[in-house]
């Protein structure tokens, strides 16, 4: 368990501050944020390399804020590596293995084994991270940290070797934190999300949670969400017909129907009480997109626009839909786009549900 | 790139680049060749015949192989100290350990003489454990020691700062305390920046005049025993040992380029293309 309770530490001039986050036993966390925002100084500082200035760490239940990195029974898996050059590959392996057994048996589960023979200097940047986590993984540690561990692998071998930590995580029940740029392999591998900038926290928990809910439009934006629209929002009175002419809006208990405005658009939302929202975020995957009006639709949300821009990047493309001003997108497949015919100018309809817009 | 003579055309500029490099480079190598080739064959018969001179180079050679010797195993954790942890005053030592090269070497003897003489308290207590300083090879090796031990301090500096923290932060985690860590990593790693310190060091010390001549003029090393043939007999006879000394010199200057121009496997981290 990965236990960090208002962390700090410095590097230069740069400041991880009041960082608080928990990753229970056996679980996988991932750590995302943009370039420069402490990453690798949050894993420096919880395997003890980059003292800490502040706050508390439990590791597995101990008090770790003064251990060295040696006791802290945790492995580390650079970016890049940091094979030792001096060592061949069999012997960086065996650095700090637990046994010459568990070495070769974990060094053949990732792929490393085969490179056994090879110069530590011939290695590609993709066989050198294997090889790096063979060798955190060989200690049989209780904790690993991982920094990028598959960016230099191409997609193929990545998935395989993704796949393969997941089961030895599973079966060795190891507690992982990993730094990640890839939002889909934070949804693939995650039980646990922290999203870093500027050396704090900005929202953790599950990926799910944290990729719906979004606590700021900032994260929003960060994790990829395309509709976020300041505005001010206001509560429907119960049986409103604002809400639904003619039908009930059958709201969970302490739920409420919000309407939302921002320039041209009323959005409706249903959240549970959230002081004065002043975002509305809507995920492009949410706003379904047709040529003709969907009445038939059980979305409680429908705009007419014109299609403003079209952008395609392989199986997915996205839609901009100008509704009065202000700019809705929409994803889809790109081959639903080509059946449509979609062309900029084009009048189009786009609709989502209710429960797809998160508050914030 | 700035260039320093904007108003120049570019192959002028160029002329007068190679013009003042080659000039340097003559200036630097002609009186060592001159000097090799007019005494160089005398100077080597020299070595069998001139029993004084070969005397000299033995001295000199074990002189200046203690005072390295010293000079690594004191400067060594001296070094990584410096480069490796952060203190209040860490500038100040490391300005302190570069001084006695900034200093003319014959100070460099008087402040030894001070300290280590007959009458300072270090050279009385020496004196009566049995040990003559001054006037003696301990007093060379001091002398040695004192003007040639920052150079090694310097490039020992450069080998460890030349070793990524991470390669060391790695080797913790996987169960290292510091010193195995130390010995497993960093000091294979800086190896080769350590060894050309310390060849630097050693050459340092052999050619090191100054300082010995305050400190120590009898015995002679060989760098004395140039001076005192050439104050004595006259350049005729200075010539052959100097010779002799400009050709041992280019063995360390030999090993020390093999050193630095030999490639330096691994200490990049991203790995080959591919």
């Amino acid at each position: 368990m990965i236990d960090a309770r208002g962390l700090s530490a410095r590097v230069g001039s740069f400041r991880l501050k009041d960082v608080t986050f928990a990753v229970p036993n056996g679980s996988y966390g991932v750590v995302i944020g943009p370039a420069g925002s402490g990453k690798t100084t949050l894993l420096e500082t919880i395997a003890g390399i980059t003292p800490q200035t502040g706050g508390t760490l439990h590791l597995d239940g101990r008090v770790a804020t003064a251990l060295p990195p040696e006791q802290r029974n945790l492995g580390l898996v650079y970016q890049h590596g940091y094979l030792f050059p001096h060592l061949s590959v069999d012997q960086n392996i065996a650095y700090g293995a637990a046994h010459p057994d568990v070495a070769r048996e974990v060094a053949s589960r990732v792929g490393a084994w085969e490179l056994r023979d090879r110069p530590v200097e011939s290695l590609s940047g993709g066989e050198r991270q294997l090889v790096a986590l063979a060798r955190a993984l060989a200690r049989r540690p209780s904790i690993v940290l991982l920094d990028e561990p598959f960016s230099a692998l191409d997609p193929r071998r990545r998935e395989s070797t993704r796949r393969e930590l997941r089961r030895i995580h599973r079966e060795w029940g190891m507690t992982m934190l990993q730094v990640t740029h890839d939002f889909t392999e934070a949804g693939l591998l995650g039980d646990v999300a922290i999203l870093l900038d500027a050396g704090r926290v900005l929202q953790s928990g599950k990926p799910e949670e944290v990729f719906r809910h979004p606590a700021s439009p900032y994260v929003a934006e960060f994790l990829g969400a395309e509709n976020v629209f300041a505005g001010t929002a206001r509560v429907l009175p119960d049986h409103s017909p604002d809400w639904y002419p003619g039908v009930e809006p059958g709201l969970a208990e302490g739920h409420h129907a919000i309407e939302f405005r921002t320039g041209a658009l009323t959005i409706y939302a249903v959240a549970n009480a959230v002081e004065n929202p002043g975002y509305a975020v809507i995920r492009a995957e949410e706003v379904l997109l047709s040529l003709e009006p969907q009445v038939a639709s059980s979305a409680r949300n429908h705009f007419r626009g014109r299609i403003a821009e079209i952008s395609t990047l392989g199986a997915l493309t996205r839609v901009s839909i100008d509704v009065d001003g202000s700019v809705l997108v929409a994803a889809l497949t790109t081959r639903s786009a080509q059946e449509l015919a979609l062309a900029v100018g084009l009048e189009a309809y786009a609709s989502f549900k209710a429960m797809a817009v998160h508050l914030c | 790139m700035i260039r320093l003579f904007p108003q120049l055309p570019r192959s002028i500029a160029t002329i007068f680049a190679a013009l003042l490099g080659s000039l340097l480079f003559l200036f630097l190598v002609a009186p060592i060749a001159q000097l090799v080739a007019t005494a160089g064959i005398q100077g080597s018969e020299r070595l069998v015949t001139d029993g004084e001179l070969r005397r000299a180079l033995v001295l000199t050679a074990a002189t200046a192989t203690v005072a390295t010797t010293l000079g690594v195993l004191g400067g060594t954790p001296i070094a990584f100290v410096i480069e490796r942890w952060r203190f209040r005053g860490r500038a100040v030592v490391a300005a302190l350990l570069d001084l006695p090269l900034l200093i003319p070497h014959p100070v460099a003897g008087i402040a030894l003489l001070l300290v280590l003489g007959r009458d300072s308290a270090v050279g009385q207590a020496a004196l009566s454990l049995g040990l003559r300083i001054v006037g003696s090879p301990a007093g060379i090796v001091c002398a040695m020691l004192f003007v040639s031990a920052p150079l090694y301090l310097s490039g020992a500096r450069e080998a460890f700062a030349r070793v990524d923290r991470r390669f060391e932060a790695v080797a913790r985690t996987l169960g290292d305390h510091r010193w195995r860590v130390f010995r497993r990593v960093t000091l294979p790693l800086s190896g080769r920046g350590l060894v050309a310190a310390a060849v630097v060091m050693w050459a340092r010390a052999v050619s090191e005049f100054g300082a010995i001549v305050i400190i120590t003029y009898n015995p002679k090393t060989a760098s004395v025993l140039s001076y005192d043939r050439f104050t004595s007999f006259g350049l005729r006879e200075a010539l052959p040992v100097a010779a002799i000394l400009t050709l041992l010199a280019l063995l360390p200057l030999t090993v020390l380029r093999a050193l630095r121009y030999e490639r330096r496997p691994g200490l990049d981290v991203a790995g080959a293309q591919g």
